[in-house]
């Protein structure tokens, strides 16, 4: 290794690796014990245990020393803290998150030592800087401060012994360089200062011309930033130096396929694999770039090959994109996709958000097309906005949205109020809905069932050193107004969580919330009607650990029991295995449906249903797509690396299995999808899937997609509810319908995620020629039937009226 | 009417009316400014069309990542189209114009920039993030706001330009098919930008 950044790039993963050697042979001893997963999770599990008491004693400890002290009681931030963090929890979190920078960032070298050293030194000062004088100078802040670092390091052990778990030994390191980058450059390129990064390496490299890992990461840091043409350049003067030459190949390959130089890509490609031939994500980039230029060129060797053995299962619908043709070919560092009517004209509009850009607002035209009306709708205002969640808090008969930030970062929340004349305001603060902090989702709910939604935001970590930062549950006062309620609630959970998904499970009309975190144990909390909430998890057999992504409720056999559907994310190599052999490696965790049991259990279902793929899933929503009667599901999939990325997945759900449909049914080979949704755009019922994609850097902006069936694949119905005593929204509504003696059943979610799907209910009919029957429980409990029904039509009822109507003419 | 937005030689925002700011559409006469260039003098939207068909405006930053790749287009499109009017108005919350003198010998950059420190012809402009990009006729009616293309590169199969094929159907007379697109870039304000450095 030479004396530059390289080596110590991959420094943290190497002392992580050797700092878990004990942990590592307990638990690669255990897993050697058999079959038997019980026994085999047993020394984990004992571990974790053992971290989450040392940790909630720690924190009674901090607790009871700060009552003590007479000092207030940490609460969530309403506020972003410019100046620094005022609190010593958070100052301990940003000091970490600052070394770890310094870290990654400083040779290790030792004429940098004083360097370093200043640099630790202005940490400290930025990161402690601010904390109220008073609180220093008490006797028992010494202490404090050690309870402080003990608790973070008891979370991040528990983190890292969890994804230790999930990733393994040989894939750890990687993982971990993977994580560490992408934390450590989050607030470099959120706050513009890659050109900082960017001269700091061309500094060096004039000092050290020879420095080819420097080099290295000058390019990839160019890659990051979009100036492609630039790091290709930059790449391939580095590759000359045999110590980086295989590195610096493949990330030539990535500038040169994302500059448009196709053959160059595929030769340069074909290099970094014959340097290093076992780097699969080289040779999954040199096929990804061989699609684009029709097919492998004769030049590239048969062992730098692959076959894409994934997809190709026999669709019953085709697609086609259609996103230029109506207006909704965003470019952008894609996010979340709302489809919503907005203007109550009866059409689905769509709003989109994007990292790297602001929010968009599409209105429907109701002639195949769309026009962008973000700006007078005041939307545009909202920049770097990352979810969008669509509800009626305050039954005016006018959706309104609340947007989350980042998601893995800090933000702010904004609540918009639809105004009714086309516009929208921002009534965060009146409401009191001033949040700060890393909220990945957010979902509307009327968890009381008194009429008003209330708001949930689930949090992520915002830095790799953060704590975890509670969920909130806002209740809705009726009057405009929000009361946090997450700590009476019952809420509290250490994990850092990414999908929130509410649904009846036990249906006794008070919705129940699934989380799925980030890494760790997913969790359901049963409500129990009284404002509170009882975690269920470990009795209803949800207690795997997983990479949670983002997770909804469906009923996807039918059996009128909700179930929930869960994401996971997978690293590269895992999606680059089921790409070559057609399923994850046994050792992977594919998306997985919990079925409920009916009994307050569930089974957890996944590969025995088809559910084999491992992928970096980041959105995913469920439709009947091919209106045979059966959710379906789509999945966008990414990771922030620039050398990553994968397709949108279309799994078709035949009533047995779930089959991937997805290239076979005309989708594209590679993006990076995050908000996706299924709506009926036209109202013709050929239900749309749509695809907000592009990632984290500014350099990785790709293209919203719109996959249309190419025809009606089946008879279908749509479905519109209004509440009168329920919300407006009809949020927590049940819907029961029956053709051909089959039920089907449908939710209305407050928000899926990434991708809010619209309030309409899109019912598959296949060959039915008639609705005989639909029944809809309303959350007030009213339940109302209706026979004689239109089929290929959009129908809308209201709570308490007899009878259906239109809700706009064709 | 529209909203009118004026700086002072010294960059000093002195009077400002933003009020119809969210009511720009296509078609529609885009508010007007007065803002002190790089090179010292003043330039007005007035002064942009003087003599010409139109004009383009490129909402742009130094530091924006996304604005560099644009460079070379950017320089080339001055000599190429002199029917136009150019600008590039330098509207980063925090960007200092020491900072783009240093950017422009840097890059060898051409085309004219001006100053937009409070970023209120931005505001006004209804605009978010850098580059985002106009073009007006000679009566200053807005004829297509959006990015320069899909970011893509033009050997690539899937690039799709915006503004090159507004400008060429603009002066050939012809109707311009594509007026809108969304933007992308680099954020002209962000709460991110006030904390800080994180390096």
């Amino acid at each position: 290794m030479t004396a530059s950044l390289f080596p110590f790039f991959t420094l943290p993963a190497r002392i992580l690796r050797a700092g878990l050697s004990p942990l590592t042979a307990v638990l690669d001893g255990a897993q050697s014990n058999g079959p038997n997963p019980t026994a085999s999770n047993l020394p984990s599990e004992l571990m974790e245990a053992g971290l989450v008491t040392i940790n909630n004693g720690l924190q009674s400890i901090q607790s009871a020393l700060s009552t003590a002290a007479g000092q207030p009681h940490g609460k969530p931030l309403t506020a972003p803290p410019l100046e620094g963090p005022g609190d010593l929890d958070s100052a301990a979190s940003e000091f970490a998150n600052r070394m770890a920078r310094i870290f990654r960032f400083t040779p290790f070298e030792p004429v940098e030592l004083a360097a370093a050293l200043k640099k630790t030194f202005s940490a400290a000062r930025i990161s402690f800087g601010h904390i109220d004088q008073a609180e220093r100078s008490r006797a028992v802040f010494p202490i404090q401060i050690a309870l402080s670092f003990g608790t973070l390091l008891v979370q991040q052990m528990l983190r890292v012994l969890v994804s230790y778990e999930m990733v393994g030994a040989e894939k750890y390191p990687r993982f971990i360089t993977d994580f560490l980058e992408s934390f450590t450059d989050t607030p470099i390129y959120i706050a513009l200062e890659y050109d900082a990064l960017i001269e700091n390496y061309e500094k060096r490299l004039v000092l050290r011309p020879d420095d080819a890992a420097t080099r290295v990461e000058l390019g990839r840091t160019q890659i990051k930033c979009g100036l492609h043409e630039q790091a290709a350049a930059t790449l391939l003067q580095a590759a000359g130096d045999p110590s980086v030459r295989a590195l610096a190949l493949h990330e030539a390959a990535v500038a040169l396929h994302r500059a448009g130089k196709l053959d160059d890509a595929a030769r340069i490609g074909s290099n970094a694999l014959a340097a290093n031939p076992g780097n699969e994500r080289a040779r999954a980039w040199l096929w990804l770039t061989a699609q684009k230029l029709g097919g492998y060129p004769a030049f590239i060797p048969a062992s730098h090959r692959m076959q894409m053995n994934v997809g190709h299962e026999q669709p019953t619908v085709e697609f086609e994109d259609i996103a230029a043709r109506i207006g909704l070919d965003k470019t952008s560092g894609g996010r979340g996709v709302a489809v919503f009517d907005y203007n109550n004209d009866g059409l689905l509009d769509v709003a989109i958000a994007c990292a790297h850009g602001g929010c968009n607002l599409y209105r429907n035209n109701g002639d195949g097309t769309f026009t962008d009306v973000s700006i007078s709708s005041g939307l545009d205002t909202a920049v770097n906005p990352f979810i969008i969640t669509v509800g009626d808090y305050n039954n005016d008969g006018y959706a309104d949205l609340f947007i989350t930030r980042l998601g893995f970062y800090v933000g702010e929340g904004q609540l918009f109020r639809n105004n009714g004349d086309g516009t929208f305001t921002d009534v965060t603060a009146q409401a009191g809905l001033k949040v700060w902090g890393p909220a990945f989702s957010a979902s509307w709910v009327d968890y009381d069932c008194d009429g008003f939604l209330d708001l949930f935001i689930a949090n992520n970590i915002g830095g790799l050193f953060d704590r975890k930062t509670p969920n909130r549950l806002f209740h809705n006062n009726g009057d405009g107004t929000f009361t946090e309620v997450a700590e009476e609630a019952g809420l509290s959970t250490l994990w850092p969580t990414i999908g929130s998904t509410w649904g009846d499970y036990n249906n006794d009309g008070y919705p129940d919330l699934f989380l799925s975190n980030a890494l760790g144990k997913s969790q359901l909390y049963r409500n129990n009607g009284d404002g509170t909430f009882t975690d269920v998890s470990a009795e209803a057999n949800i207690n795997e650990n997983c990479f949670g992504s983002v997770s909804l409720w469906c009923d996807y056999d039918n059996d009128g029991l909700l179930d929930i559907v869960q994401f996971t994310w997978s690293d590269h190599e895992n999606v680059i295995h089921t790409m070559r052999h057609g399923e994850g490696p046994p050792d992977g965790k594919p998306a997985r449906i919990y079925h409920n049991n009916g009994d307050g259990t569930f089974t957890l279902r996944g590969r025995d249903i088809g559910l084999t793929g491992c992928w970096g899933t980041m959105s995913g929503n469920a439709g009947d797509f091919n209106n045979d009667g059966n959710i379906d599901l789509a999945l966008g999939n990414g990771s922030p690396r620039m050398d990553r990325l994968e397709p949108p997945i279309l799994l078709e759900n035949d009533g047995k299995r779930f089959r991937n449909i997805t290239f076979a049914a005309g989708l594209p080979f590679g993006g990076k999808g995050h908000g996706v949704n299924m709506a009926d755009l036209f109202g013709d019922g050929r239900l749309s899937v749509l695809v907000a994609s592009g990632g984290a850097y500014p350099g990785d902006l790709l293209t919203t997609r719109v996959f249309c069936p190419k025809r009606l694949p089946g008879n279908y119905l749509n479905v519109r509810l209004v509440g009168t005593t329920s919300n407006r929204s009809a949020i927590g509504a049940r819907i029961c319908l029956e053709a051909d003696g089959r039920k089907q059943y449908r939710d209305v979610s407050g928000g899926t995620n990434f991708g809010c799907l619209p309030f309409e209910q899109h019912f598959g009919l296949a060959a039915a020629q008639k609705v005989d029957s639909l029944q809809i429980r309303w959350p007030s409990g009213l339940v109302e039937r209706f026979t004689g029904l239109p089929i290929n039509d959009t129908v809308r009822f209201t709570e308490g009226k007899s009878g259906w109507e239109r809700p706009y003419q064709k | 009417m529209v909203g009118i937005a004026f700086i002072s030689h010294k960059g000093d925002a002195v009077s400002q009316d933003l009020t119809q700011a969210s009511h720009q559409q296509i078609g529609a006469k885009v508010g007007d400014f007065r803002l002190a260039t790089l090179g010292g003098t003043t330039i007005c939207l007035k002064t942009l069309l003087e003599g010409k068909r139109g004009a383009v405006v490129v909402f742009w930053s130094a530091v924006c990542s996304h604005c560099v790749r644009y460079d070379g287009f950017l320089n080339a499109l001055v000599e190429r189209c002199p029917a136009l009017g150019f600008l590039a108005v330098a509207s980063r919350s925090g960007e200092t114009a020491e900072q783009i003198r240093a950017a422009v010998q840097q890059r060898k950059l051409l085309f004219p920039i001006a100053l937009d420190p409070g970023s209120l012809v931005a505001r006004l402009w209804c605009t978010q993030q850098t580059p985002r990009a106009f073009l007006v006729d000679a009566d200053g009616l807005l004829l297509f706001r959006g990015a320069l293309d899909n970011y893509r590169y033009p050997g690539d199969i899937e690039y799709a330009a915006y503004l090159e094929p507004a400008i060429a159907q603009f002066l050939s007379r012809s109707p311009i098919t594509k007026t809108e697109t969304a933007s992308f870039g680099c954020a002209i304000d962000s709460v991110y930008y006030k904390f800080p450095r994180a390096l």
